[in-house]
């Protein structure tokens, strides 16, 4: 241990005096920076988006949508066949191979469909996984998956949520091994991964060649993690980095006058919201129990003003607890909250609370737009102050229920069914601060009836009660600025998945 | 001379023992650390599991003696974010904050000395009160404040410096100066009154008298008996610089020991916490050290005392 | 990032005689009077700032947002500092700013002041094992680095206006304490306190009606310093955002909201960045101004 440390810093102390190539166009080096690095690069073992889009360049899933069209196409999977209503028999492809050279077969994905529903591998994606029962092998590239309950959205799920793992090696080097050197069928291959830096990436040029998403371009990908927003718009400004994004509309104004620097924005299908802590767990005399109070926080905030001024781009105000394109997601079930503080104080006041009260509101991003919306807070008399942490330290104060608001943002995974966002947040998860049994009954039915008429009316009736009870105080969804070297292909997609092996150079 | 050394060093490390405590104390204020281990996912009966595997269960004085005998074999526990030693993390992180204190504390020199001689020789005129107003200026600018208009200026306007990261020696520049220029006053002051002191010493009057030039008489009798006492100060400097380059490292995305504990803060990560303030008190405490015995082999006076 | 205590104790020497006549030099000194110029300034700002501030700094107005200050190309006298990015009023801000920062830094002095002060009152009065366990606690504390010390404690209690008050306050007391244990062991024997002795009077008594009035000036000169330092460190949490939270108009704070627009709109870090410079620059040159008026010789 102690040596590697060593070897370590002396490897540092040399790079020291290296010289610094910067990277672009010329040498093939695609240089993309983030905000956050995900506490494990085993895409099972963190839920960020960060690791979303390493997942989607160093594995492959099984079934693989379609972005332009969302058809469902063959990926490591060549055809599957509905067995029964919890039964799928998948048909492994043959000739894939791990980046170290083994092939992909049965075993593998055997494993990891295992693996992942295991109480002992210590899945935080569990939402993504809980759903799968277990997995049988049928023959050396036949595999049939028994889910824990009928699950419509299951093809949804692994065309985004479940990568497949190399069996021998994982089981050789184990979780903590994969982290640091982890192997997939990508069109990648992690090089290394350095905590606090990044991850290096290389083209996997023995990708196969009939993948849905094709041959990657560009040779060399780096993920660099730079936490503070303006040291990654200035290294983009000076051309140490090509590619940012969740760039503020503000900036991405500016950014729009340089000549070497190309910005796009688009919609996207994350989601910002206010948790209220309805069940009164972070104090005992919490005023969020109080519906009125409730009620009146969603009355107090300018969604229009958020969205179109702070937010920009093709953000549109919300009032569901969904986003809208998701299968289940009807917006016109909600109660409508219109911007209007003078019902907000009027509510206050029936609540017992005419002078307002002090509370705390809790955030891990979009600072701003938390400012703005304690200052919308304040103008109805509540006193709402910032704890502003990390996204790990917030989701344990959030689930351990100690946060009275929260402003929380929520991607889907990419997933377009209800059972990603709402289903994620109402269903009796860690993460469902309310527990309320109704909205979990009908969304437990939602989330496996077959007859899809059947899961939009159960939807229907959880998000209306949701919009009713003001669990949430639904914001806006996101749109998504990005800006990158002129010299750089790029197209944004909705589900906020940069997708760099469709990108190349012009 | 040997009595002066140990009880200095007996006393250096009865402040390192209770710098531990105090930073032990620091993590057992986050709550239940179990909890934190375990994670949110964590059954109650995990919970207890991890509790006697990690020694939590026994009383916090058992604990903290546990730990002090790891911290002693070098054992700093493992992080609770990473998959990582707290060793290695910090092995990995020490050497960019080492170098950005070095070179932040060449920048203090080379900026502090010449401003102290100067002011020394040019007493009580414009010259005197310019240089000192340089200096005041280091000492009253946030920073922070300062790091961000370096970056304005010398990396997106005039596209000198890199802004962020820790590739080449170039990257140290920017956050260098900006660390650096804040210890700027204590040492000019400290130049210009040791200056001040030699040039009105006996041996510089003889010097002078003997018609030894003046610019000679300077550089090789004046300033070198001046800076001896600077060299005692900015070698405590550096340990300051230390600790205060986590506002910095933050700024230039340093990935420095500062840095990783900001980021161990914010998780609440606190074996990480923990261990690198203990490191930095500990470097500070060497120094010190070094410090004290290097003024007491120059000035016996003080070993008397 | 302080002085250190060795340089401490030489540097702040308490003054051979009282300061009363050579109060009317002061305004001679040219540090002394632009720093106590300036501070007045800022105080008066601060102090009338519901007089002087041309709008509510709290209100937003989003179609208002990001207006630049009077001297360029776009600005009004509506908004003589411009408007930050949720259209809340620059000018109105940072004199209400300059409220937080003038408290945090007279607060953490006064009662980082208490602690060091009494500290070093003891331990230079007893001398001893007394002097021996108090000169211990200075060398730990000053083993400790301040900056991550506050972070961590700011971080886990939550940051608010009264922590960072009273963490800075517990944080930098070390060099009141050094100079008064320094100072108390001079004047100890003096004839004064031997006669009161004599007289049968008090250990407080001694304490606090002979020594204490002696060191005034050099406690002065030190608060300045520590005033600083609480000021500078109070921007720097503010500014990571441990600090003081918003809405609350803190200089540091502002600097942090305002960084997203460095690049293309510098003046809206430069403003606060400048203020607080200027804050610590006058509070420094009074310091150092009265140091050299009560020492006339302690710099030589």
């Amino acid at each position: 241990m102690g040596i590697k440390g060593f070897a370590r810093s002396a490897v540092l102390l040399g790079m020291f005096f290296s010289t610094f190539a910067f990277a672009d166009k010329a040498n093939d080096t695609l240089v993309y920076a983030s905000d956050s690095e995900p506490e494990n690069i085993s895409p099972y073992h963190n839920d960020l988006r960060e690791g979303v889009v390493l997942a989607r360049l160093a594995w492959d899933n099984l079934v693989y949508r379609d972005p332009d069209t969302g058809e469902y196409k063959p990926m490591l999977a060549t055809a599957w066949k509905q067995v029964d209503d919890s039964t799928l028999d998948f048909d492994i492809r043959q000739g894939v191979k791990f980046q170290d050279g083994t092939p992909l077969t049965a075993d593998d994905v055997v494993f990891t469909l295992n693996y992942v529903v295991a109480p002992d591998s210590k899945v935080v994606t569990v939402q993504n996984v809980s759903w799968i029962g277990s997995a049988e092998k049928l023959g050396d590239f036949k595999v049939r998956l028994h889910m824990k309950k009928p699950f419509p959205p299951a093809l949804e799920y692994l065309s985004n949520a479940v990568p497949i793992f190399p069996k021998a090696y994982f089981e050789k080097v184990g979780l903590a091994g994969y982290s640091k050197q982890p192997i997939g069928t990508g069109p990648y291959k992690v090089v290394s991964v350095v905590a606090g830096e990044g991850v290096t990436l290389v083209r996997n040029d023995d990708y196969f060649k009939d993948s849905p998403q094709g041959m990657p371009h560009i040779k060399n990908l780096q993920f660099k993690v730079i936490p503070d927003a303006e040291t990654r718009t200035a290294e983009l400004m000076t051309g140490a980095v090509d590619w940012i994004w969740r760039v503020a509309p503000d900036q991405a104004e500016q950014l729009k006058q340089m000549p070497n620097l190309s910005v796009v924005s688009g919609g996207t299908m994350r989601i910002g919201f206010l948790i209220l802590d309805a069940r009164g767990t972070s104090s005992e005399n919490s005023p969020m129990k109080n519906l009125k109070v409730r009620q009146a926080i969603n009355y107090a905030i300018n969604r229009e003003g958020l969205a179109s001024q702070l937010v920009g781009g093709e953000s549109k105000p919300l009032q569901v607890a969904c986003y809208p394109a998701q299968f289940g997601c009807d917006p016109s079930v909600a109660t409508v909250y219109n911007y209007d503080p003078a019902k907000a104080k009027a509510l206050l006041k029936e609540a017992g609370y005419p002078d307002g009260f002090e509370t705390e509101i809790f955030a891990y991003r979009d600072r701003d737009y938390v400012e703005a919306i304690i200052g919308n807070l304040r103008a109805v008399g509540i006193k709402a102050n910032l704890r502003y942490l990390k996204y790990a330290a917030l989701r344990d104060q959030q689930r351990g229920g100690h946060v009275p608001i929260s402003f929380q943002a929520w991607g889907s995974f990419s997933i377009l069914d209800t059972s990603a966002s709402a289903g994620t947040w109402f269903k009796g998860n860690p993460d469902d601060n309310i527990k309320d049994p109704q909205v979990q009954g009908w969304l437990q039915t939602a989330d496996n009836a077959l007859d899809p008429e059947v899961r939009k009316a159960n939807y229907r009736k959880a998000l209306q009660r949701i919009s009713e009870q003001a669990y949430w105080t639904p914001l806006f969804n996101y749109s998504l600025n990005y800006a990158y070297n002129h010299d750089l292909q790029f197209k944004p997609y909705p589900d906020e998945l940069p997708r760099f092996v469709l990108s190349r150079w012009n | 001379m040997l009595g002066f050394l140990l009880r200095r060093l007996g006393i250096a490390l009865c402040v390192a023992v209770t710098v531990s405590l105090i930073s032990f104390s620091l993590l057992h204020l986050s709550g239940d650390l179990a909890t934190a281990i375990g994670g949110p996912e964590a059954s109650s009966e995990q919970i207890e599991q991890i509790r006697v595997q990690y020694g939590l269960d026994k009383p916090l004085a058992t604990q903290y003696v546990n730990w002090l005998g790891d911290v002693l074999r070098l054992d700093l526990g493992n992080s609770f974010f990473f998959q990582e030693s707290v060793y290695n993390l910090i092995a990995s992180r020490l050497p960019i904050t080492l170098s950005l204190g070095a070179m932040a504390l060449v920048v203090a020199l080379v900026v502090a000395i010449p401003l102290g001689v100067l002011a020394a020789v040019k007493r009580d005129t414009w010259i005197d009160r310019l240089a000192l107003s340089i200096a005041v200026l280091g000492q009253a600018m946030p920073s922070f404040w300062f790091a961000l208009m370096l970056i304005v200026l010398f990396a997106v306007t005039l596209h000198w410096l890199p802004v962020s990261g820790n590739a080449t020696w170039a990257h140290f520049v920017m956050p260098a100066i900006a660390l650096g220029y804040y210890a700027t006053p204590a040492i000019m002051r400290l130049t210009r009154a040791g200056m001040l002191d030699v040039l009105a010493s006996d041996y510089i009057r003889t010097a002078r008298a003997k018609g030894l030039r003046p610019g000679r008489v300077l550089f090789k009798h004046a300033l070198r008996n001046a800076l001896i006492p600077v060299v005692a100060v900015a070698a405590v400097e550096f340990g300051f610089m230390l600790g205060g380059s986590v506002v910095i490292e933050t700024v230039f995305s340093l990935q420095g020991i500062g840095q990783l504990a900001w980021d161990a803060i914010a998780r609440n990560d606190f074996p990480v916490v923990q261990a690198v303030v203990l490191l930095i008190a500990l470097i500070y405490i060497v120094l010190t050290l070094l410090a004290d015995l290097l003024n007491a082999v120059l000035d016996p006076r003080i070993r008397v005392r | 990032m302080s002085t250190p205590a060795t340089l401490a104790i030489n540097d702040y020497l308490p003054p051979p005689s009282g300061l009363g006549r050579r109060l009317r030099h002061c305004f001679g000194h040219r540090g002394f009077a632009l720093g106590a110029g300036l501070l007045l300034l800022i105080i008066i700002g601060a102090v009338c700032a519901p007089l002087l501030a041309p709008h509510d700094p709290y209100a937003q107005d989003v179609m208002q947002r990001m207006k630049p200050p009077v001297w360029m190309a776009k600005g009004t006298w509506q908004y003589p500092l411009g408007t930050d990015k949720l259209g809340r009023d620059y000018l109105s801000r940072l004199l209400f700013g300059a409220r937080i920062s003038l408290f945090i830094g007279l607060a953490a002095a006064v009662i980082s002041g208490l602690i060091g002060t009494v500290l070093g009152l003891l331990a230079g009065y007893f001398g001893g094992k007394v002097d021996a366990l108090i000169s211990y606690l200075i060398t730990t504390r000053l083993a400790m680095p301040v900056v991550m010390v506050a972070l961590a404690s700011a971080s886990l209690m939550g940051g608010s206006l009264n922590v960072v008050i009273v963490l800075l306050g517990c944080l930098l007391w070390d060099r009141f304490a050094v100079v008064v244990r320094a100072a108390v062991q001079q004047i100890r024997d003096a004839e004064y306190v031997a006669a009161a002795q004599a007289l049968g009077c008090t250990t407080p008594r001694i304490l606090f009606s002979e020594i204490l009035p002696n060191l005034v000036g050099a406690l002065i000169v030190v608060a300045t310093l520590e005033m600083a330092h609480a000021i500078l460190l109070e921007s720097a949490l503010s500014f990571l955002g441990v600090g003081v939270q918003p809405p609350t108009p803190s200089w540091g704070l502002m600097i942090a909201e305002g960084k997203p627009y460095m690049f293309f709109s510098p003046w809206v870090i430069a403003i606060p960045g400048v203020a607080l410079m200027l804050l610590v620059l006058a509070i420094n040159l009074l310091g150092d101004g009265i140091r050299d008026l009560i020492l006339p010789d302690g710099r030589n």
